[in-house]
């Protein structure tokens, strides 16, 4: 073979609906509708009905039957022939009257007319019929799964046909067929063996779910010619698609020699119109059944048909309830919990659980929460965006991830299934869910990949493989398939999951109301303090000193002082409401953020407190030079002012100092990412802070001495300056010992000095 | 509403105040009553008073009862139409604007700060709450006074 590839799709293109004969077991005979007149014959009239077929070409069918009996063939055809089949019918041969199964139907316009001999003995009554299928109809209603009604089907089936080996083969996705069930007394078994999708070529399925029931009784039959050989009225070979006698493709029939196989028969198994499965019969001498036998093989195989997606249904019911109550406990503590992130964290050990899977991985935008046993996040990013454009409907699936994704090849191990449901692509919320790699073994049916080819005189006609020898194939890189309720269960989630998101949303978008509304309320409480409550306030102070200034001489030195201490504690109040005013601006103000030499900025800081106690006995330290840094610049001015002037009040030694100073970056850990939070410090050697109070002393007028000790104040600055740490998106922490002196960290945004 | 003291009613033209408390105003008057010279008070107690005085309408039609100002005094927060919305209308008339304002004010929020000073006003003076302070402020004004009427009549002269 050179010029043509040939392989065994090469059967596909046989032309097996036209073989131009038939098998040797009937008679054929070919009519004009109207007037049945015969115009094609089978060349075996002599041996079965004793005519010649040039006595029959050109005859009325009437030459061969009783009027009554065309009556009843004209009337089958009127009718729906197929529930009519068989007539019983009867033809003189040398003066005896010999019995037939009549079977006719209509093809391409034309009446095909069928016999078979019936056997004497033959038993074809509607009773016997009806007491063969009962009892089988009702033990394939009450096999509880698939599997028993197969098996069930295979043994009733031998009972029934004597066939010595029964099969039932499911052809899965790729079209080759498993043996699911299987009843025989030979030695070796075939049950779970797989036969590849080219043992039955495309055409020959085709003709599958046409007719329901193919018998060869016998391999080694002669093949008897149609006379003529073409179709008179077409021109054309007879179409023998709907023919139980049609010849039997040459390779086919090879197929069965080099199995051992003499005779056998197949019952289609349809399902929603597609071949589901064959009952396959093999017999290794000639058998023959007669029409009514076979007839019941035929309507075997109908109820089961209609009985399969009952069973496939009822598969794996435990399983399905088993998934369907975890799912709804998922679902209802989901609706229970903050967020769906939230939620999903709190489950995290059942996730897996919910189809079955070894490992799954929340993807959260840029966060992966993995659970189990699941790839290495490095990889996820990858694998995520390779599989977006893949998701229908939201979900992928795949049993053997490093066939269609390669990367995943260092991690098939632990995530050959891969079952991947979208919930947002807006946020990217993903949940992958793993299994881990299963070797199989594959058994076959012979070698299903390497079809022995011969080439006869060049042609390149083709056999098929000689040999059925059980071939093992280890299959890698695979997981145990999804199955369809698991895949389900998923697609359900997700439209669950959307409902909580939502409802969550939904709270989220209130919460948002009410929280701009009580921003709002701030904004009006901070007006009200700065504004409507220090008018009357003033006007106390205001009063207060007039009462001084124009009737001091009228009170007593008691009322004097008394009034003093009114007009004092009126200024009190006024800071208070400054600071109270200053901190609820912080938060709300917008920062200006440019580079701010921190250098520069303390320089002045120092400079302006230390013009109002020139005095005091003051040393500030400032180790190293400090660096520039990304900050709202009168915010980091007053950040440092509360610092260094608390700094300064709070310290009772003689000989006082500030030490200003920060953390280099490398000597700490080196690898924090950019933008750099810089650490710096404000220590001293004041009072220090008593451990019990180092919590509180960061609220809002929290004093922890009196008011007039220490220079008073209003107890905000710490507050303030946390506050303003915090917005430009660092912290603040405090260490003390007391007695020794206190140091004040926070972190703030590095300018890069480069 | 006249608030001037009695004559001898100075050909001098009044300082015009704009306040709604009656305490702020009455310790205003305590130290401008101080003052060398008689100075002639003339208060509106809102938004609205003071538009319809500087604009000679409504009640301030004859221009006797409506004497153009020599000093605005203008509080900000101010029932209805508000100090800065004031501010706005009298810098925006021509015959008003060379007028000097001094805002003296609760607020002090930058931006009405900046917001004053754009619009030209002499002084920002936050109101305090310390008696020493509001001496010195009043004396402020009353200096400010001084120094307008004089000029002007330096002009006039």
């Amino acid at each position: 073979m050179s010029e043509q590839t040939v392989d065994l799709t090469n059967c596909d293109r046989e032309p097996i609906h036209i073989p131009g004969s038939i098998q040797p077991h009937g008679v054929l005979l070919v009519l004009l509708p109207d007037s049945l007149e015969i115009i094609q014959v089978s060349d075996n009239t002599q041996e079965l009905i004793d005519r010649q077929p040039q006595d029959l070409l050109g005859k009325p069918l009437s030459s061969l039957f009783k009027a009554k009996q065309i009556a009843a063939i004209r009337q089958c055809l009127a009718e729906d022939f197929e529930n009519v089949n068989p007539l019983d019918l009867g033809i003189k041969c040398q003066n005896k009257s010999r019995r037939f199964d009549g079977i006719v139907y209509q093809r391409e316009n034309l009446v095909l007319l069928e016999l078979e001999r019936k056997s004497s003995k033959s038993k074809s009554d509607f009773l016997y019929f009806y007491q063969q299928v009962k009892g089988v109809v009702t033990k394939i209603q009450q096999a509880p799964t698939l599997r028993e009604m197969c098996q069930t089907v295979a043994k009733e089936m031998r009972k029934i046909t004597g066939f010595e080996r029964i099969m039932i083969y499911q052809f899965d996705a790729e079209g080759s067929g498993i043996v699911i069930a299987e009843d025989t007394d030979l030695e070796t078994p075939y049950l779970n063996l797989r036969y590849p999708a080219s043992d039955i070529p495309k055409q020959a399925r085709q003709l599958y779910t046409h007719n329901w029931l193919r018998l060869i009784p016998d391999r080694n039959y002669q093949p008897v010619k149609l006379i003529p050989s073409e179709n008179p009225i077409t021109g054309q070979p007879l179409d023998l698609s709907l023919s139980g006698l049609r010849s039997v493709s040459p390779i086919h029939l090879e197929y069965l020699q080099n199995m051992g196989v003499r005779a056998s028969m197949s019952i289609s198994l349809i399902q929603e119109r597609q071949l589901w499965g064959l009952i396959a019969c093999h017999h290794s001498s000639p058998k023959h059944l007669t029409y009514g036998v076979r007839n019941i093989c035929e309507f075997i195989g109908q109820v089961m048909s209609l009985e399969l997606a009952t069973k496939e249904k009822a598969e794996d019911l435990d399983y399905k309830m088993t998934l369907k109550s975890l799912q709804t406990s998922f679902i209802e503590s989901l609706s229970q919990s903050k967020s769906l992130l939230d939620g999903l964290v709190k489950l995290k050990p059942s996730l897996p659980s919910l189809v079955n899977g070894t490992g799954a991985v929340v993807c959260f935008g840029d966060r992966y929460i993995a659970i189990g046993q699941t790839p290495p996040e490095a990889a996820l990013l990858d694998l995520l965006n390779w599989l977006k454009p893949l998701l229908q409907q939201d979900l992928f699936h795949t049993q053997c991830l490093s066939k269609v994704y390669p990367p995943a090849e260092s991690f098939k191990a632990i995530a050959s299934g891969l079952l991947a449901l979208e919930i947002s692509k807006f946020h990217r919320y993903y949940i992958l869910w793993f299994r881990p790699e299963v070797l199989q073994t594959v058994s076959w049916a012979g070698k299903p990949n390497k079809p022995v080819i011969e080439t006869t005189d060049g042609t390149g006609r083709l056999s098929p493989r000689k040999s059925f020898e059980l071939w093992r194939e280890e299959v890698t890189g695979c997981s145990l398939p999804w199955k369809p309720c698991e895949i389900e269960a998923v697609a359900e989630l997700r439209s669950l999951m959307v409902g909580v998101v939502l409802r969550q949303s939904d709270e989220l978008a209130s919460m948002n109301i009410e929280l701009r509304r009580s921003n709002d309320e701030l904004d009006s409480f901070a007006y009200i303090a700065s504004h409507d409550l220090k008018e009357p306030l003033r006007g106390i102070h205001n009063y207060a000193n007039f009462l001084m200034e124009d009737h001091a001489t009228e009170l007593p030195e008691e009322g004097v002082r008394k009034l003093q201490t009114l007009v004092r504690l009126t200024q009190y109040m006024e800071d208070l409401l400054n600071s109270l005013l200053q901190f609820s601006r912080l938060g709300r103000a917008e920062l200006l953020l440019k580079s701010v030499n921190l250098q520069d900025l303390v320089q002045q800081v120092i400079a302006t407190l230390t013009i109002t106690r020139p005095q005091d006995s003051l040393e500030f330290r400032l180790p190293r030079s400090l660096p520039t840094i990304k900050g709202d610049q009168t915010q980091i001015n007053e950040l440092f002012t509360n610092l260094i002037s608390n700094a300064i009040k709070y310290n009772d030694q003689p000989q006082k100092w500030v030490e200003i100073g920060w953390i280099k970056p490398e000597e700490e850990q080196k690898n924090s990412e950019p933008p750099t939070l810089l650490t710096f410090y404000v220590r001293d050697n004041g009072i220090g802070i008593a451990e019990e109070y180092l919590n509180k002393i960061f609220q809002i007028f929290r004093r922890l001495h009196g008011r007039d000790e220490f220079g008073g104040g209003t107890g905000a600055g710490l507050t303030i300056a946390r506050k303003i740490v915090e917005r430009h998106g660092g912290s603040m922490w405090v260490e003390s010992i007391p007695g020794r002196g206190s140091t004040f960290y926070f972190t703030l945004v590095g300018e890069d000095a480069k | 509403m006249n608030g001037s003291t009695a004559p001898p009613v100075g050909q001098n033209a009044p300082l015009l105040v704009i306040e709604d408390s009656d305490e702020d105003f009455e310790a205003m008057q305590r130290f401008l009553k101080l003052a060398p010279v008689v100075i002639p008070l003339q208060r509106c107690i809102n938004g609205e008073q003071a538009l319809a005085f500087l604009d000679r309408t409504g009640r301030y039609t004859d221009p006797h009862l409506a004497p153009r100002p020599s000093l605005i005094v203008l509080d900000l927060n101010l029932p209805k139409t508000d100090g800065r919305e004031v501010l706005k209308r009298i810098k925006q008339n021509e015959s008003l604007q060379t007028i000097p304002v001094v805002i003296f004010t609760t607020s002090n929020n930058p931006k009405d700060m900046e917001i004053c000073y754009r619009y030209g006003i002499k002084n920002y003076i936050v109101k305090p709450i310390d008696f020493g302070q509001l001496k010195r402020n009043m004396q402020t004004l009353v200096d400010y006074w001084l120094e307008v009427t004089t000029l002007t009549k330096n002009q006039e002269g």
